[in-house]
């Protein structure tokens, strides 16, 4: 198969801290792939590992078919790397890293000019005086100019106000429109699931689910809300197969249902409701879900 | 091999450097300036020779009077090699654990280039930087010839090169150290009291009988300790400044190359 990105059994320990664990990862060539997980799930850890930045304990990773440790020069060539952490050189100016790196890796300021003017960027100053916002925008310049064949952004928009993160996922849709590929991490939803073809979710360093944004829609419970003219009995409801009372409030009740809908919307009806409405969970709610973050919603129910 | 690194670095202290290498030239031209004043001062002799110890603790022996005495007490016995290590240990911990600390050594090591040249890179923009304030020093100590100073261009570049080799001796342990604790801090702090240790060896061994036997220990005998300033560097002695060097880079490259970046 032809894989941009191919983890087996990627595992790194700090002494007694398991940061990834068996992970084992696919990533094709050609698409935006979301990597999600909370803080300190190991989104971080695995970039750096793809990255030869750090040593991995056990397990091996290879990227665009090469393995990440023994060839990290040639993977370094071809790919784009936007660390979480950003740091630059507080000193220099932003034309002077673009210079530098251009220099570096010895290409043409073409498509840093042409990015820089795209994003708006201030250039002309110290690094220390831009905004984290800037600085954010000198990163991705110095991540995308010299066209890399995959780009491994970790927390790509962070600090940039929505105009710029809209044009930043314009960028990216170009980007894999061409053919190249973009690995995603980010504990925003939102974002991922605007520009990723696929997604995965990590969790304590463990891969909770791989799959497609449709795929995960799909799977996500059905949330039904009904109001009767008079309080309701959550009884009936939670017996019926697939069904969870989520809530029950006098005559409100908020069912997610992953089983069939029609037992559901019969025994509603039988009660005369007021107001119905159903609608899949947001992907937010189904994360919270695998994550076993959802905040407990008030309940009567027995 | 490009020099990128290198050049990143040299441009990002060039205003230190510049002030270092101008602060020490101007201390080097003010020593030889005044010697005229003090080269017929036998009561300078007499006061080293009557309290050698707390003299040797200035690194200062033998006649004061002399060029080679004069030069070696105010210049290349204490002040120029503070502040060559100053320089390189600074520098030796900045360049690795310093980075790693600040988060700008994962800009460096996703470039597509080998951890060996990033370290090898960062050991040229120390030797430079050694370099300049060793030319810095060496050139105005040769101007004594115009203030009534018996010097020689062999020996001032030899033991030039001598007191630069020192500190890129102290400056790669300082790298290797950075490396392998993963701190700036501990790097300076370990290498600083080794280099103290090393300085008080070579200065106290003419007068304590009991650290003369360590004074093969000390890089400073080896360099500035031994009566180079009059005598010349031997090869003897630039072998000896040289291994340490090369075994703390071979050190700071194993380190570096097993090192988790940030």
């Amino acid at each position: 198969m032809n894989l941009a990105i191919e983890t087996i059994g990627l595992t790194k320990t700090y002494g007694a801290t398991q940061a990834v664990v068996e992970l084992d990862l696919e990533v094709k060539h050609g698409q935006c792939f979301g990597f999600l997980g909370p803080n300190g799930a190991g989104k971080t850890t695995t970039i750096r590992l793809l990255l030869a930045l750090h040593r991995p304990s056990r397990g091996q990773a290879m990227v665009l078919g090469l393995d990440a440790q023994r060839d990290s020069v040639e993977i370094h060539r071809r790919v784009g790397y936007l660390p979480g952490d950003l740091a630059l050189y507080p000193r220099m100016t932003g034309q002077r890293h673009l210079d530098w790196f251009a220099r570096a890796r010895d290409v043409d300021l073409g498509l840093a000019t042409e990015l820089a003017e795209r994003f708006q960027v201030v250039l002309n100053r110290p690094i220390r005086e831009l905004s984290t916002g800037n600085r954010q925008k000198v990163g991705l310049i110095l991540t995308f100019m010299h066209r890399p064949e995959l780009l491994v952004l970790d927390e790509p928009t962070s600090g940039l106000d929505p105009l710029m993160q809209a044009e930043f996922e314009h960028l990216v849709s170009e980007t894999v429109a061409e053919g190249r590929t973009v690995f995603l991490s980010s504990h925003e939803l939102d974002e991922v699931q605007r520009v990723a073809d696929r997604v995965a979710l990590i969790k304590d360093g463990r891969l909770v689910t791989t799959d497609t944004v449709e795929s995960l829609r799909r799977k996500a419970p059905q949330r039904v809300e009904a109001r009767f003219p008079v309080s309701v009995d959550p009884g009936p409801f939670a017996r019926i197969a697939g069904v969870a009372v989520t809530s029950c409030e006098d005559s409100r009740i908020v069912l997610e249902v992953t089983g069939a809908i029609g037992p559901v919307l019969q025994a509603i009806a039988e009660r005369d409701p007021i107001d119905v409405t159903a609608r899949h969970a947001d992907l937010d709610e189904l994360f919270l879900d695998l994550y076993g973050h959802r905040p407990a919603e008030p309940s009567h129910a027995s | 091999m490009r020099a990128d690194v290198a050049h990143l670095d040299i441009n990002g202290r060039l205003r230190s450097l510049v002030g270092y290498s101008i602060g020490l030239a101007l201390y080097t031209l003010v020593v030889v300036a005044i010697y005229p004043a003090f080269k017929n001062s036998t009561s300078l002799d007499t006061l080293v020779h009557n309290d050698a110890t707390a003299a040797a603790l200035f690194g200062v022996s033998g006649k004061l009077t002399t060029s080679g005495g004069w030069l070696n007490a105010n210049i290349y016995a204490n002040f120029f090699p503070l502040i060559m290590l100053l320089l390189t240990i600074g520098y030796g911990a900045a360049s690795l654990a310093g980075q790693d600390e600040d988060g700008t050594l994962g800009l460096i090591v996703t470039l597509p280039m080998r951890r060996t040249r990033v370290v090898a890179q960062k050991v040229v923009a120390m030797a430079f930087q050694a370099a300049v304030i060793a030319v810095a020093v060496a050139v105005f100590a040769l101007a004594g010839r115009w203030f009534d100073m018996s010097v020689s261009l062999g020996g001032v570049a030899s033991i030039s090169a001598a007191v630069l080799l020192l500190g890129l001796d102290f400056g790669l342990v300082a790298m290797a150290v950075g490396a392998i604790a993963r701190s700036k801090g501990v790097a300076i702090g370990t290498v600083a009291a080794l280099a103290a240790a090393s300085y008080l060896i070579s200065s106290l061994a003419p007068v304590a009988s009991w650290i003369r036997p360590l004074r093969y220990a000390s890089l400073f005998y080896w360099s500035v300790g031994n009566s180079q300033i009059t005598a010349g560097v031997s090869l003897a002695d630039f072998a000896v400044l040289i291994l340490p060097g090369v075994t703390a880079g071979v050190f700071a490259v194993f380190a570096f190359s097993r090192l988790d970046v940030r």
